[in-house]
């Protein structure tokens, strides 16, 4: 089984999973949960909270910001994120005031949760919420005039800047963006990932995404483990994903075996930070501030005037 | 001046609701039924908004009233084909289907969504907004210009409704179908168009509402069932089949909402009206404009 694309849908498939010893490979489910809860047959290629969140925490912490507020969707994966962030800021930026708010993903108004800011605007705010209420958010939060702006920051943390619908749905509201990215073309990536990214660009007129290469790993895993075991049986492609040594789209990895949130997880899965400098600004020109493995330029983060 | 901008925000809310809320109360208020697809005939007004604009490129303010036709046309098509067996021989003191209603209008909901799931596709979709201001200030109150518009519509539609319904010859025959069915096609008037005349007029205001809000709700296939709840529960407190009521109540909410989100707790937003909802049941069941009645 693969395909997965919200916590709360993996952790209840996963127990089906588990139930009838059926390997999982999960594409797009960022819940530390889904790992920690040690399951056998569940293999994460994709991005897991943890890395996310210290990897915001690092952005946040060199962006000097003294109030930060992240609005998180009320999911296991939003919560959860939201939380994470608050630990880590505590190590990487304890001067930092933290707060989050969770917001019902299927909201169409939050204009009451974005008012109070603007009487005291933080520095920051942190997106941790997916579309359509994400997009529904950054536009209330543009509309009152709270961020991003000249005093306030905005910061995705949910990697929705390359969804393809974004610029059609946000509008003004993305300019300035920081974003959290798991793709960009800038970043290095090995021939396979760039022939998939080219095939796809010819096929769909869009430049491929993170989702496009997350998704031809699950699948490529799935048929290497059953090269590899030489066998369809939900024990032998188990034991061949346990043991593999798998390059990708996306790079070369193996798959931790530590309990915990690195459980049968590929640890140190590539991540960029970037900036949206215009509207309708694809992926490819937005401005680089981190590289996979390369510190943090934080000088090229540019604020609107007002 | 946080509760200032409460109040405006609310009120605007509060008259989005109420756009929703009116046609289904009048639905009630004429056939005695609650229309579970009534959600969808706000995102068929949405979509059709959207995508009448966005990919044949006519102008928003042309596509607006192409998105009341097709609410329109929805709402007549579901009167004429799904309802009018429910009261077919209601005339002659034959019993009311009402739990026909009831499933017809939720398998019509349930097909709608997936109709335009499958041809539109999951993706939310914005609307090309009305007005390019994407804010603006007035005093300490701030919104877009597509805000402000979509609240001064809605205002000009419920008022066009209340002369609609008080001084057209068609509105006082829907009135009389209101009040008594039998008696009202005894006296020689076409109960079935005042029906038609009901759910067309309830699905331009559901489309309406939901075309106006597309700019700022990214409709999605499934993006009228809550506002349906919000609707229901607004008749019901306003007292079913009230116009006015419903008006009220739906205004009422917006305000509670508003304040409740930010002085109680903003996970609890949703729930202030369902406590508001079992404190009417409890002290005033008839709702606050409601009347309190008995048959035999």
């Amino acid at each position: 089984m693969t395909g997965g694309h919200q916590s709360s849908v993996c952790l209840a498939e996963i127990e089906v999973a588990h139930r009838y010893k059926t390997p999982y490979v999960n594409t797009n489910c960022w819940s530390d949960d889904i790992r920690k809860k040690g399951y056998a047959e569940v293999f994460n290629p994709g991005n897991y909270n943890t890395r996310v969140s210290s990897a915001m925490a690092e952005t946040i912490a060199a962006l000097k910001v003294r109030n930060v507020i992240a609005f998180a969707e009320n999911t296991d994966y939003g919560i959860g994120q939201a939380k994470l962030l608050g630990e880590f800021l505590q190590k990487t930026a304890p001067q930092t005031q933290y707060k989050y708010v969770a917001l019902d993903r299927a909201g169409k108004d939050f204009t009451p949760a974005v008012l109070p800011l603007r009487a005291s605007p933080p520095d920051l705010v942190v997106n941790i919420m997916l579309p359509p209420a994400a997009y529904i958010l950054m536009n209330q939060l543009y509309e009152q005039g709270v961020a991003p702006s000249a005093k306030t920051a905005f910061y995705d943390g949910a990697g929705i800047a390359d969804y393809p619908d974004f610029w059609q749905n946000v509008k003004e509201a993305g300019k300035h963006m920081l974003a959290f990215g798991l793709y960009h073309p800038a970043m290095p990536m090995p021939a396979l990932g760039k022939q998939v990214g080219e095939i796809y660009q010819k096929q769909s007129g869009n430049e491929p995404n993170r989702l496009i290469f997350q998704a031809a790993d699950s699948v490529l895993l799935i048929a290497r483990a059953i090269e590899q075991a030489k066998s369809t049986d939900g024990a032998a492609i188990v034991k061949a994903l346990q043991g593999i040594d798998f390059e990708g789209v996306r790079g070369k990895f193996s798959f931790a075996q530590e309990a915990g949130y690195k459980y049968q997880q590929w640890v140190e899965i590539p991540y960029v930070t970037y900036q949206l400098t215009e509207v309708n600004q694809p992926v490819s020109k937005t401005t680089l501030i981190q590289v996979p493995g390369k510190p943090l330029l934080i000088d090229k983060v540019i604020k609107p005037a007002k | 001046m946080l509760p200032l901008d409460l109040f405006v925000n609310g009120l605007i809310i509060g008259l989005y609701y109420a756009l929703m809320a009116v046609g289904l109360t009048m639905i009630f208020g004429i056939l005695k039924v609650v229309n579970f697809a009534h959600g969808e005939f706000y995102m068929i007004g949405a979509y059709t908004y959207t995508l009448v604009s966005l990919a044949l490129g006519v102008p928003p303010w042309l596509a607006l009233p192409v998105a009341a036709a097709s609410g329109a046309l929805l709402g007549w098509a579901t009167e004429r084909f799904l309802m009018r067996p429910l009261y077919a021989g209601y005339g002659s003191w034959a019993l009311m289907k009402d739990e026909y209603a009831v499933v017809v209008t939720f398998g019509l909901s349930l097909l709608l969504i997936n109709l335009v799931d499958k041809i539109v596709g999951p993706y939310p979709m914005r609307g090309p907004s009305l007005s390019e201001v994407t804010r603006m200030a007035i005093g300490p109150f701030m919104a877009s210009g597509q805000k402000l518009i979509t609240a001064g519509v809605a205002i000009v539609l419920l008022i066009g409704l209340a002369l609609f319904i008080k001084r057209s010859l068609w509105g006082r025959q829907v009135q009389a179908v209101a009040q008594n069915r039998l008696g009202a096609s005894i006296a020689g008037i076409d109960t079935a168009r005042a029906s038609s005349i009901i759910f067309m007029a309830s699905g331009v205001l559901a489309a309406l509402a939901g075309a106006l809000l597309a700019p700022v709700i990214n409709p999605a296939p499934d993006v009228g069932v809550f506002p349906a709840v919000k609707s229901y529960v607004i008749v019901v407190i306003g007292g079913m089949g009230s116009i006015p009521g419903s008006v009220v109540a739906a205004l009422a909410l917006g305000v509670l909402e508003s304040f409740g989100a930010v002085y109680i707790s903003y996970d609890y937003r949703d729930t202030f009206g369902l406590v508001l909802l079992i404190l009417v049941l409890l002290f005033r069941p008839q709702g606050l404009f409601g009347e309190r009645a008995r048959e035999v």
